[in-house]
């Protein structure tokens, strides 16, 4: 398993957001978790990354314990997140934003790899040296996502990546997303748009309150309509 | 003739307030935080310099020392002097309580050590004025019946070319980069692997360094230092930086000169009592009338520098 997530605990002050998740990623494979609004799935994807400190739990990344490591060295060991609400900085240019992403890498192959990305996404191309804030939601969210690839990742986290963003660009990410994992790249997604995270993820976990109430692949979760219906109170609206 | 005197006077004043300004502006833009501490850096970088060329190296480890030596003694004190004020100020930041007092404890503290480090010296050397010598106090430069102090030209040089320094490296390299996407969105930085606790420390050592070379530049311009000479500095360096814009650095620059010109401006025409009341009287009205400053962005914590 390339990630390893068992008993995971998190509790800000008196709120127990994450109440003892266990859950694996495959190498090559697109997880996804799912549960409506408050269900503890950005604590989750924060904790993994580091940017919360666990009060309980362990995680193992490519076969190394790293609870105990910083976010900065998750992001060198290929453990990367694209967070919620794609938090580009807006006062960076769109450039200095993808190269950010690379962070903790040095040399040419940093600017190689930002080409890459530029010829991937032409329209971030031409507005290279444009303040981020110029670019549309779809555009951001593409930008969020080349940022994170800069930091070359084994595995890539998305929370909530479809958020406010029309219908064809959602089509346009999930393409993308299937994309990068046929090239290799395993995927934990966490959604709310659960039809959509469902076609495209292997197997897949349910989260309420904090704490997995199910598990299974995608077929036996999209099949399952009282689950949707129990978990994923405002699944239809999302999808 | 002598409103041009008085111009050039009030620019080199102003070069002393652009490094303390601009040191301000640093940390209020990248950390949101108002360091009170900055005046007090400023008068150790004087006050310890003119000790060491005065009586040499505490516990008699010198002889009095020259006073380049003795104000790089200086400079490097307030900068050791700002990451200790980093280590136990700026770290509360830490401990979120997501209310007022996240913004006030590093404030207050910073208050502490101003005063602090302010009575260790009143302790150490006394409240008088210390005269400060080097070898050309008067070399002055005789043009077309202007009096050009050259050690004040060289120094507003040096305070510029650091400024212009420090604004390449926010714009252009990786750190400067990293800072600024920390100013903006911390929690994000920290997912791109920047270590928030490795790049502060860096802001806190260029204020230490800005306000050493201020108060090294103010020793050598005007020969005299003070226990109290952070006071003043400090308070038209505040004004000068909410002047040009909060998180502007060439705000900060054009604030200071602009400081430094009125003041010597209102003493030419008022008197020395009144430069206070004319530069905070100009700040309140500039305000009135462009509330975020000459250069300024809109809000503080967004699209800086």
């Amino acid at each position: 398993m390339l990630l390893e997530v068992a008993g995971l605990d998190l509790r800000y002050g008196a709120t127990h957001a994450v109440k003892g998740v266990s859950l694996t990623v495959g190498e090559g494979e697109i997880v996804t978790v799912l549960g409506a609004n408050g269900a503890g799935k950005s604590s989750l994807l924060k904790a993994i990354a580091g940017a919360e400190k666990p009060t309980g739990g362990t995680i193992q990344f490519n076969g190394r314990d790293i609870t105990g490591r910083g976010a900065s060295q998750r992001v060198r060991d290929g453990l990367v997140l694209v967070p919620e609400g794609r938090q580009i900085f807006v006062s960076l240019s769109v450039e200095e934003n993808l190269l950010m992403g690379a962070y903790t890498r040095s040399g040419a192959e940093v600017a190689r790899d930002a080409e890459e990305i530029f010829d991937r996404f032409p329209n971030l191309e031409a507005r290279r040296h444009a303040p981020a804030s110029v670019l549309s939601g779809g555009e951001q969210q593409m930008l969020a996502v080349g940022r994170a690839l800069l930091a070359r990742p084994k595995l890539m986290m998305l929370d909530e990546p479809s958020l406010g963003l029309s219908p064809i660009v959602v089509d346009q990410l999930f393409d993308l997303i299937a994309e990068l994992n046929a090239q290799g790249l395993s995927i934990l997604l966490v959604e709310q748009n659960t039809q959509m995270a469902l076609e495209v993820a292997s197997r897949g976990y349910v989260l309420e309150l904090g704490a997995l109430r199910a598990e299974g692949t995608a077929e036996e979760l999209a099949a399952d309509a009282s689950l949707v219906e129990a978990y994923l109170g405002n699944a239809e609206d999302a999808a | 003739m002598l409103i041009v005197q008085q111009v050039l006077n009030g620019l080199m004043l102003g070069g002393i307030y652009v490094a303390v300004a601009v040191a301000f502006t640093l940390t209020i833009g990248i950390l949101n935080f108002l360091n009170f501490t900055i005046p007090t850096l400023f008068m150790l970088a004087g006050m310890i310099g003119w000790s060491v060329s005065f009586y040499g190296l505490p516990f008699g480890m010198s002889e009095p020392l020259g006073w380049i030596p003795s104000l790089a003694i200086g400079i490097l004190c307030a900068i050791v002097a700002s990451l200790i004020v980093e280590r136990f100020t700026y770290r509360y930041f830490k401990a979120k309580h997501g209310d007022a007092t996240e913004h006030a404890i590093p404030l207050v503290s910073s208050l502490g050590f101003l005063l602090i480090f302010e009575y260790m010296i009143l302790i150490a050397h006394g409240s008088d004025p210390r005269g400060f010598h080097t070898p050309f106090g008067d070399l002055n430069w005789r043009v077309a019946g202007l009096v050009i102090s050259i050690p004040q030209v060289v120094g507003l040089i040096v305070s510029l070319a650091i400024v212009a320094g420090l604004s390449v490296l926010l714009a252009r390299s990786k750190l400067g980069r990293a800072l600024r996407a920390t100013a903006e969105k911390p929690d994000t930085a920290v997912l791109m692997g920047v270590e928030v606790n490795r790049i502060v420390p860096i802001v806190f050592i260029m204020t230490g360094l800005l306000c050493g070379l201020a108060g090294a530049l103010f020793a050598v311009n005007y020969g005299e230092v003070s226990p109290f000479m952070g006071e003043q500095v400090g308070t038209k360096a505040i004004a000068g930086m909410v002047l040009g814009g909060l998180g502007s650095v060439w705000g900060a620059v054009a604030g200071g000169l602009i400081v430094g010109l009125t003041e010597t401006f209102s003493i030419y025409f008022f008197g020395a009592t009144s430069a206070q009341v004319t530069i905070w009287g100009l700040l309140l009205v500039i305000l009135l009338i462009r509330p975020k400053g000459l250069f300024g962005h809109n809000a503080i914590g967004k699209g800086k520098f």
